[in-house]
């Protein structure tokens, strides 16, 4: 059961194209699991586009710009069907394979490989050029990431599993934002463990026991 | 000419939002089966002067608002076609092709190279999708020998890999058809995929 959804203005400013381009991909991917938000969007983008269309909209009759413009168009040839492109729909851990939303999918293959993060915490980086710091992060049953909080905002979508952070339970689906307001101290007790796609904008701050060692090196961590 | 298409847009201009989504969607269907130009004049009248308010809004200046304007129209021309009224109505479908061509243009203008496109980001709503049927004979080919593989699978795990990746379905929407929670469909694909994997590797 997905709990954690973005919050409605998120949803406004993803529908009318405003939001920022790592919102933007954890919206859309949280969306091909989210029935309830995807239905909100739907309705959001018929009211802008009625507020945008609105017959009361006062127009000036069309001046030649406009009808050399609509000649120009109609010259145009019909768009050609377009062949889906086979892409790699999942991503593999140890044989197992994690199916992702669409909008996950052409970034497969500018995922690096598996590095063991800390015990039984593995990482794969995303690369996303200045959209953020993007990573698959699994936890496998038992696996946890030391205390820590955010100096900036942290995006985590759960793609397979549950896990849970001291905070809460999440399962599959499930969305948050978490900056540094927040401690937490995410672990899975999850059979098949945990799959998260998250995107931070810095590095995390570890602020329990012996992981405050780990601060100088937090940049190693889910950068 | 001019002033004959002004008319069409003060009689656009009386009628309810209903009738005129009506309305308009009959002109889309006619020019994806006729290209008649006279029904594009009379989309275009409508939605035109309106796109170029909020292009100039959006973009800040009047060249790239009139290209925006263009892309825009351009695509509603070329895509008629896949236009289906059943999924919404034109205001919407134009919409939201407009805010993802204008997503595209902001981000050439700043040189992002970034592999994203709007177009996944935010899917076009009241389009057909794509007919998963319509793959190229090198594909072809190869999900014919996928079929003989699926074949082999669980019954229950070949539904769920059948409806994903022939169909094309998303995860939950195929949750929601069998009516069985997202995370079994995760763990049919999953093993689905796993034992995919190793008849193909005994294949090597
Ligand atoms: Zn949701």
């Amino acid at each position: 059961m997905i709990s954690f959804h973005p919050k409605y203005t998120d949803l406004q400013a993803f529908s009318a194209g405003n939001c920022n381009t790592a919102m933007a991909l954890m919206i859309s991917a949280h969306l091909d699991m989210c029935q309830q938000c995807h239905h909100d969007c739907i309705d959001i983008q018929s009211e802008l586009a009625a507020d945008l269309f609105s017959l009361s909209t006062p127009t000036a009759p069309l001046d030649s710009q406009y009808l050399a413009m609509m000649s120009n168009i109609t010259d145009l040839p019909v768009a050609k069907s377009i062949v889906n492109e086979a892409i790699n729909t999942s991503i593999e851990l140890d044989g197992k394979y994690f199916e992702l939303p669409r909008v996950l999918r052409r970034h497969v293959k500018n995922t690096g490989n598996w590095s063991r993060l800390l015990g039984k915490v593995w990482q794969a980086p995303v690369e996303l050029g200045d959209i953020g710091k993007a990573n698959f992060i699994y936890m496998e049953k038992g696996g946890r990431v030391p205390e820590h909080t955010h100096r900036g905002s942290e995006m985590t979508l759960v793609v397979d599993g549950q896990y849970n952070d001291g905070i809460a339970e999440y399962d599959c689906g499930d969305f948050t934002i978490m900056n540094n307001q927040h401690k937490h101290l995410p672990h899975s007790e999850a059979d098949d463990g945990c799959l998260v796609f998250t995107i931070v904008d810095q590095p995390l701050h570890f602020t329990a026991g012996i992981a405050r060692l780990l601060n100088p090196f937090s940049h190693l961590f889910f950068k | 000419m001019l002033v004959g298409i002004s008319l069409e847009t003060k009689q656009i201009n009386s009628i309810k939002p209903i009738e005129c989504a009506e309305e308009m969607s009959g002109y889309l269907r006619i020019v994806a089966s006729d290209r008649c130009k006279l029904s594009f004049s009379k989309i275009f009248s409508y939605f035109a002067p309106r796109l170029r308010s909020y292009a100039l809004k959006q973009m800040g200046n009047e060249a790239l608002a009139m290209e925006l304007v263009q892309d825009t129209m351009s695509n509603v021309w070329q895509k008629s076609h896949l236009f289906n009224s059943e999924k919404g109505s034109p205001s919407t479908w134009i919409f939201t092709i407009a805010r993802n061509l204008r997503f595209d243009m902001l981000r050439k203008q700043r040189n992002r190279k970034e592999d994203v496109c709007s177009d996944d980001l935010w899917p076009i709503l009241c389009e057909q999708t794509p007919d998963a049927n319509e793959v190229s004979l090198d594909h072809q080919v190869t999900m014919d020998e996928i079929g003989v593989l699926l074949d082999t699978l669980p019954e229950k795990q070949k539904l769920v890999i059948e409806a994903i990746y022939i169909d094309g379905k998303s995860q939950q929407e195929v949750a929601d058809e069998f009516d069985i929670p997202l995370g079994t469909v995760k763990s049919r694909t999953r093993l689905a995929l796993q034992r995919l994997k190793e008849m193909l590797k005994d294949d090597d």
